[in-house]
């Protein structure tokens, strides 16, 4: 399958291109942008950003494997990102992470969220979700579905 | 070019550029500092720290390969303060590393084995137990395989790949302790100079499939010579070995450095050229297609030069060394022969490129323009004398002096490869160069001078 | 204790993240003055005032704008610092959400000052809620002909902390991997695409606006000789209200926490401080009970101030499990480049493990010793210098604690 950027995106790298000195600057907006019409990154849509951005395809790649907020690989789950920094493990997310094991979402350890004095805290789709406690935490995912 | 100051390193006074890298003043006098990272073609990356020193009036100790030389600096290479420094760093080094240097393939020629055991770590302090894992059998493509547990991260091989030839497969991926070497998936290393990479390594992280595990290193001798795959006049060492009861063999070639003509580097296909040399070799004297004895070639030789006495062409290979086409060339004029060197069938635009490669392939090439020999075909010949021309050309009689086999009934003659003798090329600009002999071969077919010799005796 | 507002002045106003509203609170009053002012003069403003950068470094603002160049054939930027990574520190959060608008005005001062027409917000990824409402009073600016000839681009960064690290910032802003550069030999200006480019933090130029409309002596009426002025802190961890609080630098500690922390949680016994975000080190109760919040007192000790963002803990508290979290933290986050970084973070994290888990001997403890050691003063950038003071730190302190873990 092949990857093309949508109408909207389209017009979006148009407008990008206006704002730094080089298409190379795109790259980080290119692969967001990718990840948020397909829900990851593949390959074929890299090659499409190596093209955008004037770029050789392999840096491209190497920039998504960089940052930890890139997906090259899709998944059906929905993603949850628990802070286990130092804050958050004193206020209390090793409860959170015990009780997100009793639903189904990928769970991925991230550091430091910038919540520290409302934690412990939790993201999902780009929310953050602060002061948890393990209720809390059940009455969130519940209520994505 | 920037002034010539002075410089004390340990406690030695040199010369250098002003400006210039301090890594470069070191390597060029042999002042031993460890580094990986660091390669005069790629340039200063900074990443291994291995190559600090100190530095009078600075604080902390400082890489040698991001320090501009400067009037009146001090440095000190060798005090145990910075020997701690490169051991510890070593350490680190090593702590992910296998250090399975009997079984490797670099082993001899790696600076991580070197510097661990020029500090002393053979018995590591390395308390890990839980390495950070990698593949260890990647296969990147052109010939090239890489472990990435061996690999020390310093991206010569990727800056090969982005610097050099612009070609982009290589790149470290992830982060951190989980960095490694990866092509993209499902892509390969693919240009034609690709297996310089693993010449550039530091380690035994990349290692050619062509090579691996034929030879451990310290058997090899090496030999200056050229490559004879096109007329650029590359550099190379012929690495070769001769095995207790076995004939000397050519294992690998590889790029020596030259900076007027080839810099680093060689092509894929010029390094693995040595492999021509090892097959298909015309090993006796044939005539008619029949093997017949030294005495009965050069009796049919000398009755054919008679028969065809007046109406005799000598041709000539464009790889030759100067010295046997002078040779041929003044035999010629005494057997009034005509001499041709037909150039045309060298000229090959496909291979040339804008890095080394060269349309004319052919690594004299240089010395027959040079001498202004007939470089037009050979026409109305009796008989046809080709010192390894690879034409195949019409004539009433053939005598072949060949390095290689080929299919003729016509008096065929084993002849030495450039390998198996010394002599002088030039190439395609005018730069005369010198190739050493390699192989001494158990029974070495004549070279061309001797035949000479022979077939006028 | 002083109170003192100057850049949270709105941060209690409801819907001050609005231009109406921020504006009937006296946003962008100063760009009137600003013209009056040549840019040279504005930087000798700056310089009077000591402002100092609030990303966690502490160098001066002014002489760091005084290196941007005011002739220059290439453009200039201007790039402001909201990757707001390091753990214990969620104060610029603060200013792009509750006074966007006070940054924006920030960035045009700077912009004049320093002769840059673009500047770029690089945001950390995980922002993108905060970054939303930034976007929106850009975009209101845009609207209303505030931005005049700048144009102001909000960049998202995607999950790396060492893209805080201003080298690694730029890199990452031009499409590349965050690696920290090689270190320049003197002082100069930092590069975008070969373009010479200022950074700063967002509180750093969210203070600005304050010195623009008061002076230089308003900004130094607050604060100590060395550190003038006031800074974001924070709190979190064990104390009862954590939370951003602006003070003036000097404050004590402990009046800080009970003050505006409403003293430990749970009215547990204090028992360490990491004092500004992860990499400042830790003290213990007795040192935090005689410490001033000023740049000076923390280097004094050893430890640095950084971004203000103190990690409280209590007396229950295991400091081997609290260095153990902070290491993975560094495991997780080091780029790689260089090596003793790239193998020191993971090492000392495998070896406080082995601590951790009743597996490690005195030698352990000496072996971390020694790598930290390593890992100093020999990299790219201060990333694993500040790994090895951590671990310097705890076990300079608690040094008993690992002990009676063997
Ligand atoms: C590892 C590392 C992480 C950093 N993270 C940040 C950060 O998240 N935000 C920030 O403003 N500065 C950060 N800095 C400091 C910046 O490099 C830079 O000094 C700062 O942005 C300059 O702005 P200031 O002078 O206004 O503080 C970091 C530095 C290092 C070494
Ligand atoms: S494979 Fe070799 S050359 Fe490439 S980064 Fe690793 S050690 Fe360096
Ligand atoms: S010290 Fe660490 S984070 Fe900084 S450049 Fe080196 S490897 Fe990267
Ligand atoms: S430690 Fe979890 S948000 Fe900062
Ligand atoms: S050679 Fe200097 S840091 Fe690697």
């Amino acid at each position: 399958m092949s990857f093309c950027f949508n109408d909207a995106n389209v017009a979006k790298i148009e407008a990008l291109k206006k704002r730094y000195p080089s298409a190379q600057a795109l790259s980080l907006p290119c692969l967001w942008m990718v990840q948020y019409q397909e829900g990851y990154i593949s390959l074929d849509a890299i090659d499409v950003i190596a093209e955008v951005t004037d770029t050789p395809a392999m840096e491209i790649y190497r920039v998504a494997t960089f940052y930890t907020m890139f997906h090259l690989e899709p998944t059906t789950q929905k993603r949850v990102l628990v802070c286990k920094t130092l804050s958050c493990k004193l206020c209390g997310s090793d409860a959170v992470l015990e009780q997100l094991k009793k639903h189904d979402v990928l769970v991925e350890h991230v550091e430091c969220l910038g919540s520290c004095g409302t934690a412990p805290v939790m993201q999902i789709d780009d929310v953050n979700y602060e002061n948890l406690t393990p209720t809390k935490v059940d009455a969130i995912v519940e209520g994505l579905r | 070019m920037s002034e010539m100051i002075e410089i004390i390193v340990d406690d030695k006074t040199y010369r250098a550029e002003e400006g210039s890298l301090l890594i470069d003043l070191l390597i060029r006098e042999e002042i031993k500092v460890p580094y990986f990272c660091y390669h005069e073609s790629l340039g200063a990356d900074g990443n291994c720290r291995m190559c600090m020193v100190e530095i009078a009036g600075q604080k902390r100790p400082q890489i040698a390969c991001d320090t501009l030389v400067k009037s009146g600096m001090e440095v000190n290479s060798k005090s145990t303060k910075i020997e701690k420094v490169h051991t510890d760093i070593l350490e680190l080094e090593l702590i992910n590393h296998p250090v399975d240097c009997p079984t490797c393939d670099q082993a001899g020629e790696c600076s991580l084995q070197d510097l661990y055991m020029d500090y002393g770590l053979h018995d590591a302090k390395v308390t890990i137990v839980d390495k950070v894992k990698h593949d260890k059998k990647v296969d990147l493509g052109s010939n090239v395989m890489l472990d990435q547990e061996r690999c020390v991260l310093c991206a010569r091989c990727t800056r090969f790949t982005d610097k050099i030839t612009h070609t982009h497969e290589l790149g470290i991926i992830g982060r951190g302790d989980e960095a490694k070497v990866s092509t993209m998936p499902g892509r390969k290393l693919d240009n034609p100079y690709a297996m310089n990479v693993v010449d550039l390594c530091p380690v035994g992280a990349l290692t050619s499939k062509d090579f691996r595990f034929h030879q451990r290193v310290w058997f090899l001798q090496s030999a200056e010579s050229i490559c004879h795959g096109c007329a650029k006049g590359c550099n190379i060492y012929i690495d070769h070995n001769k095995m207790k009861y076995q004939d000397d063999v050519i294992y690998r070639f590889r790029p020596r450095r030259n900076d007027a003509v080839n810099g680093f580097y060689i092509c894929d296909e010029g390094r693995l050229s040595y492999k021509e040399l090892e097959t298909n070799r015309l090993e006796s004297m044939l005539y008619d297609g029949v093997v017949v004895d030294e005495h009965e070639a050069i009796a049919q030789y000398k009755s054919l030069l008679t028969q065809y006495q007046g109406r005799v062409s000598v041709v000539i290979d464009a790889n030759l060394y100067s010295e046997e086409i002078e040779a041929i060339v003044a035999y010629a004029e005494r057997i009034g022969a005509k001499v041709f060197a037909p150039l045309e069938c060298y000229n090959d635009p496909s291979f040339a490129d804008d890095m080394l490669k060269s349309a004319q392939r052919a690594a004299n090439y240089g010395a027959i323009v040079k001498m202004g020999l007939e470089t037009n075909m050979p026409s109305d010949a009796g008989l046809i004398i080709n010192f390894n021309h690879p034409t195949h050309f019409n004539a009433e009689a053939e005598i072949h002096f060949s390095t290689h086999k080929q299919e003729s009934n016509a008096l065929l003659l084993p002849m030495a490869a450039f390998s198996e003798n010394s002599g002088s090329l030039i190439n395609e600009v005018g730069l005369e160069q010198w190739c050493e002999k390699a192989v001494e071969k158990n029974s070495p077919a004549p070279t061309v001078l001797s035949w000479l010799e022979k077939v006028e005796g | 204790m002083r109170e003192v507002a100057i850049v949270s002045r709105k941060f209690a106003v409801e819907n001050s993240h609005t231009l109406s509203v921020a504006q009937a609170h006296g946003a962008y009053k100063t760009l009137e003055k600003l013209h009056t002012l040549a840019p040279l003069e504005i930087i000798e403003i700056i310089k009077e005032s000591g402002l100092r950068g609030k990303g966690g470094g502490g160098a001066p603002a002014g002489a760091k704008w005084a290196l941007m160049p005011q002739e220059s054939e290439r453009p200039s930027f201007v790039v402001i610092n909201c990757d707001e990574s390091e753990p214990g520190t969620f104060k610029d959060r603060q200013i792009i959400t509750k006074d966007p608008h006070l940054l924006i005005e920030g960035i045009l001062i700077t912009c004049y000052a320093v002769k840059a027409k673009h500047a770029y917000v690089y945001i950390r990824g995980e922002y993108a809620q905060y970054q939303d409402v930034l976007q929106g009073a850009v975009d209101e600016a845009y609207v209303a002909g505030i931005l005049g000839e700048v144009d102001v681009t909000l960049h998202r960064g995607a999950g790396a902390y060492i893209c805080g690290e201003k080298s690694a910032l730029l890199e990452s802003l031009e499409g590349k991997r965050g690696h920290p550069r090689l270190k320049p030999k003197q002082p100069e200006p930092e590069w975008y695409f070969g373009n010479p480019t200022l950074v700063n933090n967002v509180e750093t130029i969210a203070s600005v606006p304050f010195i623009m409309e008061h002076g230089a002596a308003a900004y130094r009426a607050y604060g100590t000789e060395k550190s003038p002025g006031t800074l974001l802190f924070a709190m979190s961890g064990h104390v009862e209200k954590p939370g951003v609080y602006e003070a003036e630098f000097g404050v004590s500690m402990m009046d800080y926490i009970n003050h505006y922390g409403g003293g430990m949680k749970n009215g547990k016994k204090l028992k360490a401080v990491i004092p500004g975000g992860a990499s400042t080190g830790v003290m213990t109760a007795a040192e935090a009970d005689n410490v001033q919040l000023d740049y000076e007192s923390l280097r004094s000790m050893g430890l640095s101030l950084g971004t203000g963002g103190m990690i409280v803990m209590d007396e229950d508290t295991c400091m081997v499990s609290v260095l153990k979290n902070l290491l993975e933290f560094y495991h997780e986050e080091s780029c790689g480049q260089c090596t003793p970084c790239r193998e020191g973070t993971g090492w000392v994290d495998k070896l406080v493990g082995k601590i951790l888990d009743k597996r490690g001997s005195s030698e352990d403890i000496d072996k971390l010793l020694e790598v930290a050691e390593t890992m100093n003063g020999k990299t790219i950038c201060v990333f694993a210098p500040a790994v090895s003071a951590v671990i310097v730190s705890f076990l300079s302190r608690f040094r008993d604690e690992f002990e009676a873990a063997l």
